[in-house]
């Protein structure tokens, strides 16, 4: 008896798991076919009535574009850790797959101001944060700010190199300031070098003496 | 207008307040004033020999804005003069941060002036900006708004030092993981040491209690997790070690050194807690023997960076095959020497009242000797079969 269930309980994992990362991929990738996706929601819901896991959790998520729901940062840090990341990401960065599109050759000297308006992602090409919903930007996921903060210069990244539009730019810089004020991201220290004299000049003069 | 001046008081402290609350003071707190034994030299040299000098470690990339390096092409001469002036700068970071005892703010009245009462609604600092001037000597008065005028306390000096000399790195407020016990409490627990002692020496003058508490607080946690590797060769070691010997807790340091065949800082560093607690135990002959057979770590780094550039062909003719079998033990004659003179030292320790933890040192102690014999036979049989005559 024990088996079965354990089993049973194993393929509703491996099915919602599954989903859960079809769903970011369709958030990654498809934002600019918002239309079209809304469409084929509603036909699958029609089509797949009868696979009641599969519906439900689509019927949770009707709208792929919506960002009005909030993300604690625990699941985001939970998020960071899982297979469903790993399959999106692989070992890179967050941003690293992320192109810009502009027209010309030079891309705008600054990313757009928000990719998010109303609640709800206005573009079609929404910045390595803002595309997917998982990723929250907080100083307690030093996983996820960690990966725009150069390893050579400890500086943060531009928005030129990571494509960040300016409002999570703006966010990841408080989170980065935070962090390094709460001692969870380390960073070199500046050296303070001692002027001893300042501390114990007298007794040493004396020791001289003596 | 009284009781505006009465809430924007009780506003500032609790302002002051709440960092001083939530951390929790560290039980183990110097009770005299630790600076004549720490500034002592014979003190200093021990604790700068024990901190030892590894170059990698020291020179270690920083994330900074800037870290470019320059290549040049060099005359052996200029190479020299290099090498030396890099062992210099090694040693200059590893300048150890003063320990002296906490300074006790003192009301240092000037004058009181009744006239000038209510002439403001604000207290006025008056600073001496004179450029060059040492940051302790610089005068800071503070005119109340009641007419007194007097020497600002340390607070107020700190902060006006802070204003017009900046110092880099130093934040105007206390960062967060100093007055949060469990943001400090988890940077201790992930091991994040150094720079949480960096930025205490950084953000604290070294007479503050706060200061203090800090580096009692890691020192005490470092002292359980016995991750001392991790501070070895930086500017707290010494500091850290002297700590234990002051406080008799050198056990655990005793053991890690001897775990890694580091048997002269651990003669060193009982020496260190005889001389502290004053132990009628003569010490000082066993450290001139050491350090006769021994170079100090500065002189070690300089010969380990000249060997460094040499070609091994080179070697071979400079130093002969000697040489190589030295780099292949590890160790020299006059090491395996010094280490026979710290057994001894080190056993004498154990087996007196002042050890605490003698069946782990003593085991510690056992293995390290069979690996030692192990080594001296290697050591001899190599000679004897390069034909290199053995003393």
């Amino acid at each position: 008896m024990l088996p079965m269930a354990r089993s049973i309980l194993n393929g509703l994992v491996q099915i919602t798991r599954s989903s859960r990362g079809a769903a970011f991929h369709t958030s990654s990738l498809m934002g600019c076919k918002a239309a079209d996706t809304e469409s084929n929601n509603t036909g699958d819901n029609a089509d797949t009535d009868a696979d009641a896991t599969e519906s439900s959790t689509q019927s949770s998520v009707p709208d792929v574009n919506d960002r009005t729901k909030v993300i604690p940062v625990e699941s985001s840090i939970r998020y960071l850790k899982s297979a469903a990341y790993k399959q999106t990401y692989g070992d890179g960065f967050v941003w690293s797959q992320y192109r810009r599109n502009h027209k010309g050759m030079y891309a705008p000297r600054k990313t757009r101001k928000t990719c998010i308006r109303q609640g709800k992602i206005s573009t079609g090409n929404p910045c390595p944060i803002c595309r997917d919903e998982y990723l929250v930007l907080d100083h307690r996921n030093t996983e996820l700010i960690d990966q725009f903060i150069s390893p050579h210069s400890g500086e943060v990244l531009s928005y030129s190199k990571t494509g960040l539009c300016q409002k999570s730019h703006l966010r990841l810089l408080v989170a980065v300031q935070r962090a390094r004020d709460y001692g969870l991201l380390t960073y070199d220290v500046p050296f303070r070098e001692y002027d001893y004299s300042e501390y114990y000049g007298q007794p040493k003069q004396k020791q001289q003496k003596s | 207008m009284s009781l505006f001046r009465h809430i924007r008081s009780l506003n500032a402290l609790q302002i002051l307040r709440p960092g001083r609350r939530h951390l929790s003071t560290a039980s183990l707190q110097y009770d005299q004033d630790p600076q004549p034994l720490f500034t002592d030299a014979e003190t200093q040299s021990l604790l700068q020999s024990m901190t030892q000098l590894q170059l990698d470690k020291v020179f270690r990339k920083r994330t900074v804005p800037d870290n470019s390096t320059e290549m040049k092409f060099m005359t052996p001469d200029q190479l020299e003069k290099e090498f030396v002036q890099a062992i210099e700068k090694a040693r200059h970071l590893l300048q150890m941060p003063p320990i002296v005892k906490v300074k006790v703010d003192t009301e240092r009245l000037i004058s009181k002036d009744a006239a000038l009462k209510d002439f403001a609604s604000t207290k006025y600092v008056f600073t001496d900006i004179t450029y060059g001037l040492p940051q302790s000597e610089r005068k800071v008065v503070v005119r109340e708004s009641d007419g007194t005028l007097a020497y600002a306390n340390l607070e107020t000096v700190k902060r006006m030092n802070q204003l017009y000399f900046p110092l880099e790195g130093r934040k105007s407020y206390i960062p967060r993981m100093f007055t949060d016990e469990e943001l400090l409490k988890s940077a201790l627990d992930t091991h994040k040491y150094e720079f949480i002692l960096d930025r205490a020496t950084v953000q604290y003058e070294p007479y503050e209690p706060e200061f203090h508490n800090i580096l009692s607080r890691v020192f005490e946690h470092l002292n359980e997790s016995k991750q001392f590797d991790l501070l070895r060769s930086t500017r707290h070691f010494g500091p850290m070690a002297f700590f234990y010997a002051w406080h008799r807790c050198i056990d655990d340091l005793l053991y890690d050194m001897i775990r890694r065949d580091y048997l002269h800082n651990a003669a060193e560093l009982i020496a260190l807690s005889y001389k502290i607690h004053k132990i009628p135990l003569d010490y000082r002959s066993t450290l001139e023997q050491i350090s006769a057979l021994r170079s100090t770590p500065a002189e070690k780094a300089l010969e380990d960076l000249r060997n460094s550039i040499q070609a091994p062909e080179e070697r071979q003719r400079v130093g002969g095959i000697e040489q190589e079998i030295h780099l292949a033990i590890g160790k020299t004659e006059n090491d395996f020497a010094s280490d026979e003179i710290c057994l001894k030292f080190i056993e004498q320790y154990i087996a007196s009242e002042h050890a605490l933890k003698k069946v782990q040192l003593e085991l510690a102690i056992q293995t390290l000797k069979e690996v030692n014999l192990e080594k001296l036979q290697l050591f001899k049989g190599l000679k004897k079969a390069h034909g290199v005559n053995v003393n």
